[in-house]
């Protein structure tokens, strides 16, 4: 089916011209996507994309241009928004994820997230961790503290609250709130992760430490992150992708992206003329 | 930056800062003041219900050189004026203020003859019968009557014999010494006496002064071989109570003049009565004994269906023999003297001895209740009067009459029972809060369980899952039905709803089985129709889906519903419900009651969790949501918990507002304040009895300062559940809605 699908999105994607991406085996794609909040106001304009499985890649791109929209299109987090329109197709695993026989919480289950401001509920560390298991139907407690154990390490957490798991999850600092929402999302043993700006409300020492857990994710994980910070997108990612006003402008692996870009517009806003 | 400009705008800030807080702060401890002065009032308008009584005393100086020959007391209504009857036949009028002779009179004895006994006929009234040793029955009256001169008031003092009967003996010819003797008159103008001889006959003499006639009987055949140590007439005439030296007690029915009835005897002790006395209302009889055991009777009906003398009460035991019980004329009050010259004071309804006044140094010769029953004169052996004022308001309440159950006569058994005012003032009064307390309890349940539902699952509804638009239509149309007056809430409920309820009512019940039929259907069939017609609703706006089914079934429960009533209940529910499960039907009952107090409860339930709702942070329900929970998942399990506080304390206010509601349940109730959970039946909750009973309570008297007790409890648990909702609300908010 892998091959398959390479064969698929690499025909899809030759328009596009994206070659160093046709080895990897592809996990996210979207066909001439356009997205509408407002009817005749496209925040999405036929973008075209192909994501690497188990790989970091990273959208950048300035303030409002759809970064996050494209985001939320991938686990249809839009939806809760009223009247929005999608045209065009999402494929994950080469399924179109708005077909009648997607369940939308297994979409989710599938596609975690990681938003831009922590959010952790009111409730225990464990409790908070354990609430994707539960909601999808698991509900042995010997199963389920595994899987706690198990997302807190490799959210990189579990030396830190091992012995307070039943407090609750709103005495934690705001960096370690956000690593408990990284092993939230992880305790569902999502193929992807989502991450908008998730170190964007932190202090660099929080932020080097989300920064050490998604090194920790890769190869293991999808993992999608926006950010606004090119340092960044640098350090973690090995595919970029910029945006501008709703288009994909330039897709690629990092290293080429931020030394060698192919298009002219890029250049200008890694090197800071824009932005 | 230091411009005077900007220090002077420095200080007018800080000026009306410092306005602003005292106001506030003013404005606050106004508020809790308030509220603590409404308590304090409250408590000081109820308290004296359950205060005990206290006794003044009054020395009024010497009687008579011979105290031993007094032979009986009384005093005028405004207690300014007494008397007292000596064996001799003297009677002398005093005035209390200085003890001086006011008037004198006597009535005419034989030498050696003296007075041996004598009786007041009827309560509060000094017409009394004496009786002789020569035999003869000497009926009197003495009169104090006011008069008014100007601004002055005098008692006018009079004294006259009404008739002198003499007892015939026609075999000896000689008198009888009159013992025992008993008197009274009747309202009909009916005269008894009763007395028994030296020779421990009882005779009984009764004259009707509409006939002119007289009936004589001696009973003492019916009796057997007893010594009779004490005779009772009610004060109607209609009974006779004899007690023996053995104990047995007699009761005899004497409603038939020509014909003396034997109703019951029985023996419960071997004590010798030495007493009796009917209270006021001719029920409650009072038995005192040579132990020093009081006990109080009346008659029950017994599961026969025949009524008998039933041992209610025993009162505090004395430490000798009881010599003297008397009735006030006023209420159940009474007080007995034993022969350690000890005065009890005690009540009949409430169980007790209220007041214990001693004095034991002096034998006492007399005593007797002022009119009002406000005081008591009392004679000693050394002829010292003293006079004693009582100060007893509310005798018939006490914490047990107020909030437990209570023997009330004529009932079969204790129960609690509010019915404050009766036909006369012989009405015993019975003020337990318990059935008004269980009626607002019931009143709130009924609407608590209607419109706690309701109201939530409209507020998650308009908060989580209905389309913005119509959340901007339905809450403000809910929160206009809180400005809805209670009264035409009341009045709609009342007079309009619940006929119709009572006409339709195995419609309503129709509906109550069809409607969880009919949604489970509708929810079956949404599923059938294919998903992408399905998107097509706006999302929330399935709701619309349900209302064809929902006007189909009550199309069907009405149309239908007639056929099921003949086929199932013989054409009419109320009556089968009455009929088969013994369910007494009222039109206003508690269905009714809890559906229009719901409609009062559910804007206040609504609005509040609604808010409570909303304000939990979407992010969450987003976060749940990427977390592949369903929306009714993050609803229950983020939702709710995050709005518990909010919630919790939306229902505390509801709970608040039912138990407090007034025009409702007074207009949608009967107001019977009976104690069943049927919801057919009505109820009489503490505000409705308040409203109801406030205009025909007398100020300060004992309804008035219960009613007041009731609106203290009122208070008391509208301001326990809030603080109770305030404490909940403050630690469900901490435990989980800080974000
Ligand atoms: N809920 C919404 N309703 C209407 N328009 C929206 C909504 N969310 C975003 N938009 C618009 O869509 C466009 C893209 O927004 P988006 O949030 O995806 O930008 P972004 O690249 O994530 O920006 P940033 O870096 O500031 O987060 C913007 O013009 C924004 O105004
Ligand atoms: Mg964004």
């Amino acid at each position: 089916m892998s091959d398959k699908m390479v064969v698929d999105i690499g025909k899809a994607l030759t328009s596009e011209k994206i070659n160093s991406i046709n080895e990897e085996k592809i996990i996210i794609a979207t066909e001439n996507l356009n997205f509408y909040y407002v009817a005749d106001k496209p925040a999405l304009i036929d973008v075209n994309i192909a994501i690497p499985e188990k790989k970091v890649t990273a959208f950048i791109g300035p303030s409002g241009c759809g970064k996050s929209t494209l985001l939320r299109c991938f686990n249809r987090m839009n939806d809760l928004i009223p009247d929005i329109k999608v045209h065009g197709k999402i494929l994950i695993d080469g399924d179109d994820i708005h077909s009648n026989n997607i369940r939308l919480e297994d979409l989710r289950k599938k596609v975690g997230m990681v938003f831009q401001r922590s959010n952790p509920f009111p409730m225990s560390i464990y409790e908070n961790v354990a609430f994707g298991p539960k909601v999808n139907g698991e509900n042995s407690k010997s199963e389920l503290d595994a899987v706690v154990e198990s997302s807190l390490v490799q959210a990189d957490l579990w030396r830190e609250v091992k012995d307070r798991l039943n407090d609750s999850a709103l005495d934690l600092s705001g960096g370690q709130q956000q690593r408990l929402c990284i092993a939230r999302a992880l305790a569902n043993k999502p193929d992807i992760i989502l991450m908008d700006e998730p170190a964007s409300a932190l202090d660099p020492i929080s932020t080097g430490k989300i920064e050490e857990t998604i090194e920790e994710l890769r190869g293991n994980y999808t993992v999608v992150i926006v950010t606004h910070n090119m340092q960044q997108a640098a350090r973690v990612s090995d595919y970029t992708a910029f945006m501008m006003v709703g288009e994909l402008v330039e897709f690629n692996d990092t290293r080429s992206l931020f030394t060698n870009p192919n298009k002219k517009l890029t250049e200008e806003y890694i090197t800071g003329r824009f932005g | 930056m230091n411009s005077p400009d900007s220090s002077k705008y420095h200080k007018k800030i800080k000026r009306s800062n410092d306005i602003a807080k005292i106001i506030i702060t003013v404005g606050g401890y106004g508020v809790i003041a308030s509220i603590v002065l409404i308590l304090m009032f409250l408590l000081y308008e109820s308290l004296p219900l359950i205060i005990s009584p206290s006794v003044d005393e009054k020395d009024l100086g010497i009687a008579d050189s011979k105290a031993n020959d007094i032979i009986a007391t009384g005093l005028d209504r405004y207690t300014e004026v007494g008397y007292f009857l000596k064996a001799k036949g003297q009677i002398v009028f005093f005035y209390l203020a200085d003890n001086s002779t006011a008037y004198k009179d006597s009535i005419s004895l034989e030498e050696s003859e003296s007075i041996i006994s004598f009786e007041k006929g009827t309560l509060g009234k000094d017409i009394f019968a004496v009786g002789t040793n020569k035999g003869r029955i000497i009926t009197a009256e003495a009169k104090m009557s006011p008069e008014y001169h100007r601004n002055s008031r005098t008692i006018k003092c009079s004294f006259k014999t009404n008739e002198i009967y003499t007892v015939e003996n026609l075999e000896e010819n000689t008198g009888e010494e009159i013992s025992s003797l008993d008197f009274t008159e009747n309202e009909d103008g009916f005269n008894y006496w009763g007395w028994v001889n030296q020779k421990g006959e009882l005779k009984l003499r009764i004259y009707d002064s509409d006939e002119e006639e007289y009936y004589s009987h001696n009973i003492t055949s019916m009796l057997g071989d007893v010594n009779i140590s004490s005779i009772k007439f009610s004060s109607s005439g209609e009974l006779l109570m004899v007690g023996t030296d053995k104990g047995d007690m007699f009761w005899f029915d004497l409603s038939d003049p020509e014909d003396v009835l034997l109703k019951d005897n029985w023996r419960f002790s071997n004590s010798k009565i030495t007493k009796l006395e009917f209270l006021i209302g001719d029920n409650s009889l009072l038995i005192g004994q040579q132990d020093g055991s009081l006990t109080h009777w009346f008659p029950v009906r017994k599961k026969d269906g025949d009524f008998k003398f039933t041992r209610i009460n025993d009162f505090e035991k004395q430490n000798s023999k009881i010599t003297s019980i008397q009735a006030s004329p006023r209420n159940r009050s009474f007080f007995t003297i034993n022969e350690d010259g000890e005065i009890y004071l005690g009540y009949s309804t409430t169980k007790s001895i209220q007041l214990k006044l001693d004095h034991t140094e002096n034998k006492i010769i007399s005593a007797t209740y002022s009119p009002k029953a406000d005081g008591l004169i009392v004679i000693d052996t050394r002829s010292e009067m003293i006079y004693y004022s009582i100060d007893n308001d509310h005798p018939e309440t006490n914490l047990n009459t107020l909030f437990g159950k209570v023997w009330y006569e004529g009932y079969e058994n204790p129960a609690f029972v509010w019915q404050t005012t009766g036909g006369s003032d012989e009405f015993e009064s019975k003020f337990s809060l318990i059935p008004l307390i269980f009626g607002t309890l019931k009143g709130t349940f009924y609407a608590m369980i209607f419109s706690i539902p309701l109201a939530l699952l409209t507020a998650i509804y308009v908060s989580q899952f209905a389309p913005k638009k119509w959340a901007r239509i339905i809450k403000p149309t809910i929160e206009i039905m809180a400005a809805l007056p209670s009264v035409v809430i009341g009045f709609l409920a009342g007079l309009y709803f619940s006929p119709l309820f009572e006409k339709h009512l195995i419609t309503a019940f129709a509906l109550l089985i069809l409607i969880p039929i009919v949604f489970l259907m509708s929810i079956y069939v949404w599923k059938l129709i294919p998903e992408n017609r399905r998107l097509r609703f706006p999302q929330g706006a399935h709701l619309v889906f349900i209302i064809p089914f929902l006007a189909a079934s009550f199309i069907t429960a009405i149309s239908f519903a007639p056929y099921f009533e003949d086929l199932l209940f013989n054409g009419n529910l109320n009556q089968w419900l009455y009929n088969t499960l013994a369910i007494n039907y009222d039109q206003r009952n508690s269905f009714v009651v809890g559906f229009a107090l719901g409609f009062a409860v559910i804007p206040i339930i609504f609005t509040i969790s609604e808010d409570a709702l909303s304000n939990v942070p979407k992010s969450l329900t987003s976060a749940s949501l990427a977390l592949g929970a369903s929306q009714w998942q993050a609803v229950m399990k983020i939702v709710l918990p995050a709005a518990a506080g909010g919630i919790f304390a939306a229902i505390m206010l509801g709970l608040g507002r039912a138990i407090g509601e007034t025009m409702i349940v007074l207009m949608a109730t009967g107001n019977t304040p009976i104690m069943d959970l049927s919801p057919f039946n009505g109820f009489r909750a503490m505000s409705a009895a308040i409203a109801v009973e406030i205009p025909e309570a007398p100020v300060d008297g004992t309804l008035y300062r219960v009613l007041f007790l009731t609106a203290l409890m009122l208070f008391i648990f509208t301001f326990v559940i809030n603080s109770f909702a305030a404490w909940i609300g403050d630690k469900l908010r901490k435990k989980y809605a800080r974000f």
